[in-house]
Order: structure tokens, then C-alpha cells, then sequence
């Protein structure tokens, strides 16, 4: 009996590797997601997260011939995609502010709050969110991508083009720096 | 993982982001139309049919990139019947092509090298499909050609945008004219009539031409992954 499965990852690329599109676009469809947040994160705006992880995508397909076989695809074109974005916010020169959702927006599964409760929730979320729009871009980036997009340490260093050493001391540095600004507030 | 680490987290799954974006759509995806093939260049050859040689109109105003102006006319000129059912010119490989225009065509990531389509040696076309229907992308060096204009109507919607960079416009609305003067030495002129919206755009010394029923997205789109 012939069982339908999906392919995993290393087929995948090895399939796009030869050409075939359809897996490509498996691929991108997979990581898509994940690659414009990172993107939107470090661009600053949509447009320029839309044109970075479209380009990424582009200049990843190109390169998948010296794509290290067997090595994890997410790091890698977390780099690619977040190298576009980055070149973008140096010449756009600014972000726009990040915001939390609309407060109607209840996660799915998550309990139900008091008016009361939510609204400190709330005002602590957005308390801290602004003390991180405040940290020099390095340190924003670093908590963003660890924190924000829940990356891996590994994926953090790639998506910034740093060590894995230097993001663990950015974020040292970070997070001291956000204790301290919300204590000086408290 | 301390408090303070936690919040973060749990902030992130808070945040506004803008709706993500399909980027998986490839034109080239899915088997190649041979079929739309046959049809775009029958519509060609039946616009080319139609064409006709400039005519004077008033100028409102004009729009110009390298290699390619854009003129507003109060009424574009006037369909007359020629002879010469000139379409996209010859069936030629794509090497080919480039041996004759002298750089490398400009193409999207395709599955399979798609034949070209070699107009006076100097323009050469190529058929990719957008949601299912056809959209011709044209490429010639500026230089091989004088003057490339396009007349539009009062209707029609011209407008400049940047493709990585570099300047385009962007024409959409009721059908235009496209009039080619080649450069050849030859005096040469074809004036035919497009009915779908077109983006045009530079890349270094080529001239790229995008023309379909594609929306000015799918136009953007699709010129960010040729190159």
C-alpha cells in the first residue's frame, strides 16, 4: 500500500534545490510568517517588511545551491530576509512605533480578565513595550527577535547578523536596562 | 527564565502586526501555458493589425524614464488597418535573444527556460502568466530605441513608482497606444494598441515592460522578483 505523507524539510529542499518550484513554495509558505514578523520588526514599517522578505525569498532561492545540506533552512533564511530588512531601515532612517493589539482581540483559549485586571494588564504591556522602543537599536533588536518572535538564540544571532555571544550580552545588557527603567518608574 | 523575560514574551504574542503576505506566488508555478500563448499572440498580431502611424493630438502632459515616455492626449490617435500584422516578433531560445540584444534578459525564477520572442532584433518578449492569464514582459537596451511612447486618455491612470530603486511608471486604465520608433539606422515606426495596464521600468540600461490584465500589486509584485 502507497501512504501519502508529507515530505519533510530536507526533502524539500533537496526537491527545490533541482528546481521544483511547488516545494519552493512549501518552503516559503512554511517560514513566510515568521520571516516578514522578524522583517516588520527590524524595517519598521510593512512596506519594507513586504520587500525585504520578498526579496530574501528571492535571493534565497537563488542561493539554495550553496545552501549547507542538512542544516536547519530556518536560521538561514531568517539571515537573508533580516539582512533586507536591516539595509532598509538604515537607508528609511526610521521605524514606526510598535502597538499591541486592539483590546476586543481575546486570544483564543485565554481567560477572560476583569475590566479592572485587563486594564492594568494593559497599562503594564504598554508600559513596558515603550521602555523597550527606548533601548538603543541594537538592544530593541536583540529583545524583539529573542523575546518578541520567541527566535532561538542561534536564530537571534542570525536574523541580526551578529555572535551568538554578542546577542547574549545584548540582551544582558537589555534586559538591566529595561529593570531599571521600570523601577525608576514604579 | 526570569519574570521580566516572561513579560516579554508574553508581550510579543500581543503585538499589532500587519497582515502577513502571500510570497509564495510564483507566475511560473504551474505548467506553461502554451495554450495562452497562442492566444496572447493572436491578439498581438490582431492589435498590430489595428495600428497606425502617429497621429498629432495635443499634449496635456507627459511622463518619461530612460528609454520610454508617457504622454496624456486629448484623444489618442486613430485606429487604421495595416498591412504589416507585425506581433511579438520571432520564436527564439532565450540565449539567442541575448546574443542579439547584448545583455542578459531579466526573468523571474521559472521552472523551465520559456521561449522568446525577438521583435526588429532589438526587443524581446517574453510570456509569463499572473492568476491564470497572460502577461508579456518585454526588455530592449535604451539605446536600440529612440523613442518608446505611450499616449493615454484622460482616463487613464499614470503614475510613477520605484522598482528597487530604480524609477518606473506605472499605466492603468482604458486602452493606450504604444508607438516604437527603432534605432536601427532604419526609420521604423509601430503604433499598436494595448488593452491591459503596463509597467514600465529601468534596470541599468534596460528597459523593462510589464503588460497584462494584472493589478498594479501583482505588477509590483512580479517586477521585484525579475531581476
Amino acid at each position: 500500500m502507497v501512504v501519502d505523507r508529507p515530505l519533510d524539510e530536507a526533502e524539500l529542499v533537496e526537491r527545490a534545490r533541482r528546481g521544483d518550484l511547488e516545494a519552493w513554495e512549501t518552503l516559503v509558505r512554511t517560514y513566510q510568517g515568521i520571516a516578514f514578523r522578524t522583517a516588520y520588526l527590524l524595517a519598521g514599517n510593512a512596506a519594507d517588511a513586504e520587500e525585504a522578505a520578498q526579496d530574501g525569498f528571492v535571493k534565497a532561492q537563488r542561493a539554495l545551491g550553496r545552501f549547507r545540506r542538512g542544516a536547519p533552512l530556518r536560521p538561514w533564511l531568517l539571515r537573508i530576509v533580516a539582512n533586507e530588512a536591516r539595509n532598509r531601515r538604515r537607508s528609511a532612517g526610521r521605524r514606526e512605533g510598535l502597538a499591541l493589539r486592539a483590546a476586543a482581540q481575546i486570544r483564543p483559549g485565554g481567560a477572560v480578565p476583569s475590566p479592572e485586571a485587563a486594564l492594568v494588564a494593559r497599562e503594564d504591556q504598554e508600559r513596558l513595550l515603550a521602555a523597550v522602543e527606548q533601548l538603543p537599536d541594537g538592544h530593541r533588536d536583540a529583545i524583539a527577535c529573542r523575546y518578541f518572535l520567541e527566535l532561538s538564540e542561534e536564530e537571534t544571532a542570525a536574523a541580526l547578523g551578529v555572535r551568538r555571544g554578542t546577542v547574549k550580552s545584548r540582551l544582558a545588557r537589555a534586559l538591566a536596562q529595561l529593570r531599571e527603567s521600570l523601577e525608576g518608574e514604579a | 527564565m526570569s519574570s521580566l523575560e516572561q513579560r516579554l514574551q508574553a508581550l510579543g504574542r500581543e503585538l499589532a502586526f500587519p497582515p502577513e503576505p502571500d510570497l509564495a506566488v510564483s507566475p511560473a508555478s504551474r505548467p506553461f501555458p502554451w495554450r495562452w500563448v497562442a492566444l496572447a499572440a493572436a491578439v498581438i498580431a490582431l492589435a498590430a493589425a489595428f495600428a497606425v502611424p502617429s497621429a498629432r493630438t495635443s499634449i496635456l502632459r507627459f511622463f518619461h524614464i530612460e528609454g520610454a515616455t508617457v504622454e496624456r492626449v486629448e484623444t489618442l490617435p486613430p485606429a487604421q488597418e495595416r498591412s504589416n500584422a507585425g506581433g511579438l516578433g520571432r520564436r527564439v531560445s532565450v540565449r539567442e535573444a541575448e546574443r542579439f540584444l547584448g545583455f542578459r534578459l531579466l526573468l523571474p525564477p521559472l521552472a523551465a527556460e520559456p521561449p522568446a520572442y525577438l521583435l526588429d532584433g532589438v526587443l524581446a518578449t517574453v510570456i509569463l502568466r499572473v492568476g491564470g492569464r497572460p502577461v508579456l514582459l518585454s526588455e530592449y537596451a535604451a539605446r536600440d530605441f529612440a523613442l518608446l511612447k505611450k499616449s493615454v486618455g484622460e482616463k487613464t491612470v499614470v503614475e510613477p513608482v520605484r522598482i528597487a530603486g530604480e524609477p518606473g511608471l506605472w499605466v492603468e486604465g482604458p486602452p493606450h497606444t504604444l508607438t516604437y520608433f527603432s534605432a536601427s539606422g532604419e526609420f521604423r515606426q509601430r503604433t499598436v494598441k494595448i488593452h491591459g495596464n503596463v509597467l514600465l521600468w529601468t534596470h541599468g540600461p534596460v528597459t523593462v515592460r510589464l503588460e497584462g490584465r494584472i493589478s498594479k500589486a501583482q505588477a509590483l509584485h512580479l517586477a521585484r522578483r525579475i531581476g
